[in-house]
C-alpha cells in the first residue's frame, strides 16, 4: 500500500519525463532523502531534544531513553548557564571558561593568521616562478600532517626540560631555562595564559597553509595590468600591498577571516592533545568542554545544550563578520 | 637612466628583500619536523640530557627498532584501519556527490529547489551538533568499536555535492542528449560520460576527503574506544601517553605516522591545493 501511494507521489514528481528518466530521478533521490533524514535530520533533531532533557547513557527510559531516569527539564540547563555567581554548579563555571577561552583564541588566530598569511602570500607571488611552487610547499606542509602529530610535535618543542624553545632561549642568555610553557597556569602575558599563546602558536603554525593557498590564487586572479600600471605610477612595496592589493583582496580576505574564525571555533585535536584544557582550564576550549561532559562524564543532555550555544555563536558571528564587511567594500 | 631600467632595478631589489624574508621564514617553519626527525635518532640518555641537544651526538635507529618490534603498537593494523575508512569513505563520497551534484545540475523535479537549499543549509552546521546523538545511534546499531561506524554516516557529503554540481553545470547538454537518443541508460550516461568529464574535480575532491579522513581525530576517538580498532592517530596520542619519559620513542613513532603520507601527500599536493582554494574562493 505505501509503495503504491509513494509510486504515485514519484511519478506525479516526475511528470513529463520519460520513464527511463524518471526511473533513474527516483533511485538516486529516494535514497538520497531518506539517507538525509535518518542520518541527519533525526540527529539533528535528537540533538535539540537532547538538551531539554537531563540525559545521561547511563540511566534509562523511555522512547530513545528520554524520560523516567533522564527527566524533562525543560529550559533548565540554558538558564543555568547565565547563573554568573559564584556559587554556580561546576559544569556552568567551566561552561562561562569554554566561552571566554574560545573566544580569546579566536581573537588571538584570526588577525595573527592574517597578518602572517596575507604579506606571506604577496611575497611568494613577487617571486620567480620556478621557485615559487617551493616556498608554497614547504609552508603548505604542516597542512597535509595531522593535527595530532603537530601537538605532539609542538608539545616536545614546549617541553620544561628537554624542549626546543627553552634551549634556544638559554642558548641567547647564558642561563638555564626550565619555563614549562604549557602547565605553568602562573604565567601569563597581558592576562592571557603563556599556554594559550602556545597553542596559538602550534594551531597557526598548521593552519595557514590554507589561507596561504587561497590568497596566492586570489593574488594571480588580479590582472597584471593593474600592477604593471601601479608600478609605472612608481608605487613601492608597501603601497603597492596597502593600496592595491589589500582592497582588491578585500572580499577574499573577509571569507578566509570568516573561515578561520569557524575553523577556530572548532579546535579540539591540538589542544587536547597539549594541554587537555590544562592548566587550571586555562585552555578548556567549548569543544573540549562538549566532549568531556558528553563522554567522559556522560552528562550528553548538559553537553547538547552546550552544543547548541556553541552552534549559535559561531553562526551569529560569522554572519555578523559577513554583514559588516560586505557593506565596506560596496564603495 | 630610462624608465625601464629603473623599475628593473627596483623589482630586482624587490626579489632580493623577498628572499631575504621568505629563506628564513621556511626554516622556521621547518624547525619542528627537523627537531622531531632529528629527536627521533637520539639515545634516552641523550634525549634526557639538560640543556638539550639539537643535532644528535650519537645516531642511532634503535627507536625505530622498538617501535616496530612493540607488540603493543602493531603498527601494521592502525595503517591498515586508518586505510579501510580514509578509501572506504572517498570511493562513496565521490560516487554519491558526482552523482547528485549531476543530478542537481542536470535534471529538474519537483522540491529540487528546496532539497538543494536544505543541503547548502547543512554546510553551516558544524559536525559537533550531531556528535552526541550520531554516537547515540552507532551505539544503539552496534557500531561502537567497528570501522563500520566511521563509514555508514559519512556517506554524503553536502560540499561535495556542491562543488560537482558546479562542474557538472559545464557539461553541454547536446552531448547527454546525444547518448539519450543513441538509447543510453540514465545510469550508463552517469557512468560513461558525466563521469570522465568530471575527472579533475574527482581527483581534486578525492585527496582532499582521503587527507581529511587520514587525519581525523574527534570522530575517531568518540566512535574507537577498543585498542585494536583504533586508526593511527588515536594510536599516536595513545602511544605517547604510554611513553611519557621516553619522548625518542614517541618521536619515532610519531615519524612513522606522520612522514610516510606527508610524502604521499606532497606528491599530490597539486590537487589537495586546488580543492582548498575551491573551497575557500566559492563564497
Amino acid at each position: 500500500m505505501t509503495v503504491s501511494i509513494q509510486n504515485n507521489l514519484l511519478r506525479r514528481f516526475f511528470r513529463g519525463r520519460n520513464s527511463a528518466e524518471k526511473q533513474f530521478l527516483a533511485g538516486a533521490i529516494s535514497p538520497l532523502v531518506l539517507y538525509m533524514t535518518f542520518w541527519t535530520i533525526f540527529p539533528l533533531l535528537w540533538g535539540i531534544a537532547l538538551a531539554f532533557f537531563d540525559y545521561s547513557p547511563r540511566q534509562t527510559g523511555g522512547f530513545l531513553g528520554f524520560g523516567e531516569g533522564n527527566p524533562f527539564v525543560g529550559l533548565q540547563h540554558f538558564e543555568s548557564m547565565l547563573n554568573f555567581t559564584a556559587d554556580a554548579p561546576l559544569e556552568v563555571q567551566q561552561f562561562h571558561i569554554g566561552i571566554r577561552v574560545t573566544l580569546l583564541f579566536a581573537v588571538l588566530v584570526v588577525p595573527l593568521n592574517l597578518l602572517v598569511t596575507l604579506p606571506l602570500a604577496f611575497l611568494i607571488e613577487s617571486i620567480n616562478d620556478k621557485v615559487k611552487g617551493i616556498f608554497r610547499t614547504l609552508f603548505f606542509l604542516p597542512v597535509l600532517a595531522p593535527s595530532v602529530g603537530v601537538a605532539i610535535m609542538w608539545g616536545f618543542i614546549f617541553h620544561p626540560q628537554r624542549g626546543l624553545l627553552n634551549a634556544i632561549i638559554g642558548e641567547f642568555t647564558g642561563k638555564l631555562v626550565g619555563v614549562a610553557w604549557l602547565r605553568d597556569s602562573s604565567l601569563t602575558v597581558w592576562g592571557i595564559p603563556v599556554a594559550l599563546f602556545a597553542i596559538v602558536v602550534a594551531y597557526l603554525w598548521q593552519d595557514m597553509g590554507y589561507n596561504l593557498v587561497i590568497f596566492i590564487a586570489a593574488l594571480q586572479g588580479i590582472p597584471q595590468s593593474i600592477k604593471d600600471a601601479a608600478r609605472i605610477d612608481g608605487a613601492n612595496w608597501w603601497q603597492m600591498f596597502a593600496r592595491i592589493i589589500v582592497p582588491l583582496l578585500m572580499p577574499t580576505i573577509l571569507l578566509a577571516a570568516v573561515l578561520t574564525m569557524i575553523s577556530a571555533f572548532q579546535v579540539f585535536d591540538i589542544v587536547q592533545v597539549m594541554t587537555d584544557g590544562g592548566p587550571d582550564d586555562q585552555t578548556q576550549v567549548l569543544l573540549l568542554n562538549i566532549y568531556s561532559y558528553a563522554f567522559r562524564y556522560q552528562k550528553m543532555g548538559w553537553a547538547a545544550a552546550v552544543s547548541i550555544v556553541m552552534f549559535l555563536l559561531v553562526f551569529s558571528i560569522s554572519f555578523v563578520q559577513t554583514r559588516l564587511l560586505r557593506t565596506e567594500w560596496e564603495y | 637612466m630610462t624608465v625601464s631600467s629603473v623599475s628593473r632595478k627596483r623589482v630586482t631589489f624587490r626579489i632580493n628583500l623577498a628572499y631575504f624574508i621568505l629563506i628564513p621564514a621556511s626554516l622556521i617553519a621547518l624547525l619542528p619536523f627537523a627537531w622531531m626527525v632529528l629527536s627521533s635518532f637520539k639515545t634516552l640518555k641523550e634525549i634526557r640530557q639538560i640543556p638539550p641537544t639539537f643535532v644528535p651526538q650519537e645516531f642511532t635507529l634503535d627507536n625505530y627498532v622498538k617501535v616496530l618490534d612493540d607488540p603493543d603498537l602493531p603498527l601494521g593494523i592502525f595503517y591498515r584501519n586508518s586505510a579501510i575508512i580514509a578509501v572506504a569513505n572517498v570511493i562513496q563520497v565521490l560516487f554519491t556527490s558526482s552523482l547528485f551534484g549531476y543530478i542537481f545540475a542536470k535534471f529538474e523535479f519537483k522540491g529540487k529547489k528546496a532539497l538543494f537549499w536544505f543541503l547548502l543549509s547543512l554546510m553551516m552546521i558544524p559536525h559537533q551538533m550531531t556528535m552526541i546523538p550520531g554516537y547515540l545511534i552507532l551505539a544503539k546499531l552496534g557500531l561502537i568499536n567497528n570501522l563500520l561506524g566511521l563509514i555508514i554516516p559519512a556517506a554524503i557529503d553536502a560540499f561535495g555535492i556542491f562543488l560537482f554540481r558546479q562542474f557538472a553545470l559545464s557539461i553541454p547538454n547536446e552531448l547527454l542528449d546525444a547518448a539519450r537518443v543513441d538509447g543510453a541508460g540514465e545510469f550508463y550516461i552517469y557512468r560513461r560520460i558525466v563521469l570522465p568529464q568530471l575527472g579533475p574535480a574527482l581527483a581534486t575532491f578525492g585527496m582532499l576527503t582521503f587527507m581529511f579522513n587520514w587525519n581525523a581525530y574527534l570522530w575517531p576517538l568518540i566512535v574507537l574506544t577498543e585498542k585494536n580498532v583504533r586508526t593511527l592517530p588515536i594510536i599516536l596520542t595513545w602511544f605517547s601517553n604510554q611513553q611519557v619519559d621516553k619522548t625518542n620513542l614517541t618521536m619515532a613513532a610519531s615519524v612513522l605516522v606522520i612522514l610516510p603520507v606527508l610524502f604521499v601527500f606532497l606528491l599530490v599536493q597539486k590537487w589537495i591545493v586546488e580543492g582548498i582554494t575551491l573551497s575557500g574562493l566559492k563564497g
